[in-house]
């Protein structure tokens, strides 16, 4: 034990102002981590596409793939300005894929699986929904830009998992 | 002060006997052999990225990029890192204290782990049990893959009991004297270990073994899915925690120090405690079947858990700044330039620090709902834990190797030199690697993708837009290889060094304020000083059977509204192999 062999009273004064500092970086630390958690929750609120909804579970997720809504799913229109659309992961691609959807119009998309995990992330959007065997989760977004926006696979789903690629085209919105 | 000194109570043998130094250095050595597989297959997947694809070359070896980075998962993640800790969380303690601990548990802990991992080992490297080190159903491995798990999660309980049987005698001794700081630290590590497990474990022993064996014929995702983040995200805490043990018990005195506050680590380490369990499902931010109410709190006591690594980073901080002032450092810097840069076990652990300051930030982005939607299953992911468990911890565990092996041994340490050249390549590599992962995250790069296997019009097209993050992805592995192999060189070479002179003691460091932290080496006997001023806060949070149990309430507390739903609508999914 031959170090720590600090000048006479420089362990006391280092220990003082170490004590004092410590109480106004925890008090720092827990403003900031409020902050943030106000932040987070405004954010999630105002959902931005951001808050994945329930909408039903199914006790035999194979049988989705043969049954309404999800078989031959297509673009639906909801509301004035809303459509939906029942988005089926299967090993390894996208149903409906190209898919067309308006720009400016909310979108929601109603996804699963009907086999192992899948991750529906829409490239370039706030759009990222596990697809679940069993469960059909929900997202609604607006594509603000028109263009070509890639279905990008991004749970592990075995030897094709990087090709599982869809693609969604948004169309511009006619002049008004 | 000395009250409990004179009450003719044989001191304790303060060296460790023979065995105890083998079964530690068996622990080492299996440990660093998981991770010199999983290191050296690791850069394969970073050249991935970079749209350069190994594995037909790698025939019949590794058939697939997924099978390589299942095998690099499990041995990195679990096997490296719970041998490691296992050893260290028990022979710290009864180092520390100076009791022998239970032999025959510890050796029946490493048993255990090892027969899991050869398990393991066959089932990964025959292609039966592709799954990844998340291995969610109904992706369907080999019985081996699952049985063997469960037997590593097993074994890896096992320093629980040892630690607490130590404490118990340590303090039947001494009534009244607070835990001493490393016991603490270790004792903390392994209760949260222990709620932490329940989750994979039910998942493995429940559902997982009997689907695997043929006993049942369909499993249940979600469940399967919520009940390994129970156990994943609390994982973290076990691959870290053992590193702040180092951090702060051990490397205040190699950089010629003091830990600047004893009472703060064990606040750090009870808090990690208590948050790290109940908040595993802000993994799944994204996935349907969790009400959005219960992500809200998820995500607030999630961002609670920065707090204890807040701290952390102060209280680390200021000591290295004592050991730094001590050595003549002035200024603003100048206490850190003065540190002991070239002594590679301080070298690592510092590195390992900084590092850590961005991992945290990292953590901080996907523990924040809104934000981890943009990065959640992006390479992001993946370039986060490099720098987490891939840097402060595995970088932290390489420089304890580099004191701890010639402390077991009695041996000369192979070449300071090239340990402190592995040192700094393996922090270089892993910080070009992770800016890359992070950076191609943020163009929506999925992670754990074989990407370099697609048509190259599809990657470019897809892809190209992050085609400078991704080749620094490649880049940092490349240098992570050489990094991995003067570390190598150095580990195998300081088992078979020359005999030393002098016995090469464990840096026990002392802490400020009275002796709460107990310093042992060559010259000292065991902790035998009560200390003559308890912290009041010290003393509160001695009661680590009160913290646990108020944890194990409040993670049910939890749990039960996330899983009630699941349980009322089961999924039955049959077992798929598509690799």
């Amino acid at each position: 034990m031959s170090d720590s062999a600090a000048p006479p009273g420089f362990e006391e004064a280092f220990h003082q102002a170490a004590e004092r500092h410590e109480r106004v970086w925890v008090f720092i630390a827990i403003v900031l981590l409020s902050l943030l958690m106000a932040g987070t929750l405004f954010f999630v609120v105002l959902d931005y596409g951001v808050v994945v909804q329930t909408d039903g579970y199914r006790a035999d997720p194979a049988s989705v793939a043969t049954t309404p809504p999800f078989a031959d799913a297509a673009l639906v229109r909801t509301g004035p300005n809303a459509y939906a659309v029942h988005m089926l992961a299967h090993l390894w691609t996208w149903t409906p894929s190209p898919l067309h959807v308006p720009q400016g119009a909310a979108i929601t998309f109603y996804v699963t699986s009907s086999d192992v995990l899948h991750g529906f992330e829409v490239q370039g959007t706030t759009i990222n929904v596990t697809a679940v065997p069993g469960i059909v989760g929900s997202v609604t977004y607006t594509f603000a830009h028109p263009g070509t926006y890639y279905i990008i696979c991004n749970e592990f789903c075995g030897i094709e998992h990087q090709a599982m690629i869809g693609r969604i085209i948004v169309d511009p919105a006619r002049p008004a | 002060m000395s009250a409990v000194v004179g009450r003719g109570i044989a001191l304790p043998a303060v060296h460790a006997d023979a065995a105890e130094r083998r079964t530690m250095l068996a622990f080492l050595v299996w440990g660093f052999s998981a991770l010199l597989i999983g290191a050296a297959i690791g850069p394969l997947q970073a050249l991935n990225y970079g749209g350069i694809d190994a594995y037909p070359y790698l025939h019949p070896v590794l058939q697939t990029y997924y099978q390589g980075l299942t095998v690099h998962g499990v041995l990195n993640g679990y096997i490296f890192t719970f041998f490691i800790t296992c050893g260290l969380l028990v022979y710290l303690p009864a180092r520390e204290l100076g009791l022998s601990p239970n032999m025959a548990l510890w050796r029946l802990c490493l048993g255990t782990m090892a027969v899991g991992t050869l398990m393991l080992l066959y089932a990964m490297f025959d292609n039966s049990s592709s799954v990844l080190w998340t291995f969610y159903p109904p992706l369907k491995g080999s019985a081996f893959f699952y049985l063997g798990l469960t037997l590593v999660v097993v074994g890896s309980l096992l320093p629980l009991p040892i630690v607490l049987d130590l404490r118990a005698r340590w303090k039947a001794l001494r009534p009244g004297a607070l835990t001493p700081l490393v016991t603490y630290m270790s004792a903390a590590t392994m209760l949260m270990w222990l709620l932490a497990a329940i989750g994979a474990g039910i998942e493995l022993v429940v559902q997982l073994d009997p689907w695997a064996l043929g006993l049942t014929d369909t499993v249940d995702p979600m469940i399967g899915r919520t009940l390994f983040w129970w156990t994943g995200h609390p994982i973290v805490y076990f691959w870290l925690m053992p590193a702040y043990v180092s951090w702060y018990a051990l490397l205040p005195k190699q950089a010629g120090g003091k830990l600047v506050s004893d009472p703060m680590a064990r606040l750090t380490f009870a808090l990690l405690l208590v948050f790290s369990l109940p908040v595993g499902s802000h993994h799944q931010y994204d996935d349907p079947g969790i009400s959005p109410i219960w992500k809200g709190i998820l995500a607030a006591l999630t961002l609670s858990v920065a707090l204890p690594s807040l701290i952390t980073a102060f209280t680390l901080g200021l000591s290295l700044e004592y050991a730094g002032r001590l050595r003549g450092g002035r200024g603003w810097i100048g206490w850190f330039t003065a540190l002991p840069w070239r002594n590679a076990s301080v070298a690592a652990q510092v590195l390992a620090m900084l590092t850590f300051i961005f991992g945290g930030a990292g953590g901080i982005v996907n523990g924040s709902w809104q934000l981890d939607n943009l990065v959640h299953n992006t390479t992001w992911i993946p370039g986060h834990f490099h720098i987490t468990v891939g840097t402060a911890t595995a970088m932290t565990f390489m420089g304890v190797a580099f004191w701890m092996l010639p402390h077991l041994t009695g041996r000369a340490p192979f070449s300071p030199r090239l340990a402190l050249a592995s040192v700094w390549l393996w922090f270089v590599g892993m910080s070009v690697f992770a800016l890359g992962m992070h950076w191609s995250g943020l163009h929506g790069v999925p992670r754990r993708a074989w990407v370099s296997y697609l048509p190259h019009s599809v990657y470019e097209r897809v892809y190209g837009a992050a085609h400078l993050p991704l080749l620094l992805v490649a880049a940092g592995g490349v240098i992570l290889w050489l990094a991995t192999i003067a570390f190598y060189i150095v580990f195998a070479g300081s088992l078979f060094g020359r005999r030393l002179a002098t016995p090469v003691a464990i840096p026990f460091a002392q802490a400020f304020g009275g002796k709460e932290s107990y310093a042992i080496d060559d010259t000292e006997p065991a902790g035998v000083v009560a200390d003559p001023h308890l912290s009041p806060l010290a003393k509160l949070l001695d009661h680590l059977g009160v913290l646990t149990l108020f944890t194990a309430c409040v993670t049910l507390a939890a749990y039960i509204p996330i899983f009630w739903p699941f349980i009322t609508h089961m999924t039955a999914a049959q077992g798929w192999k598509v690799w």
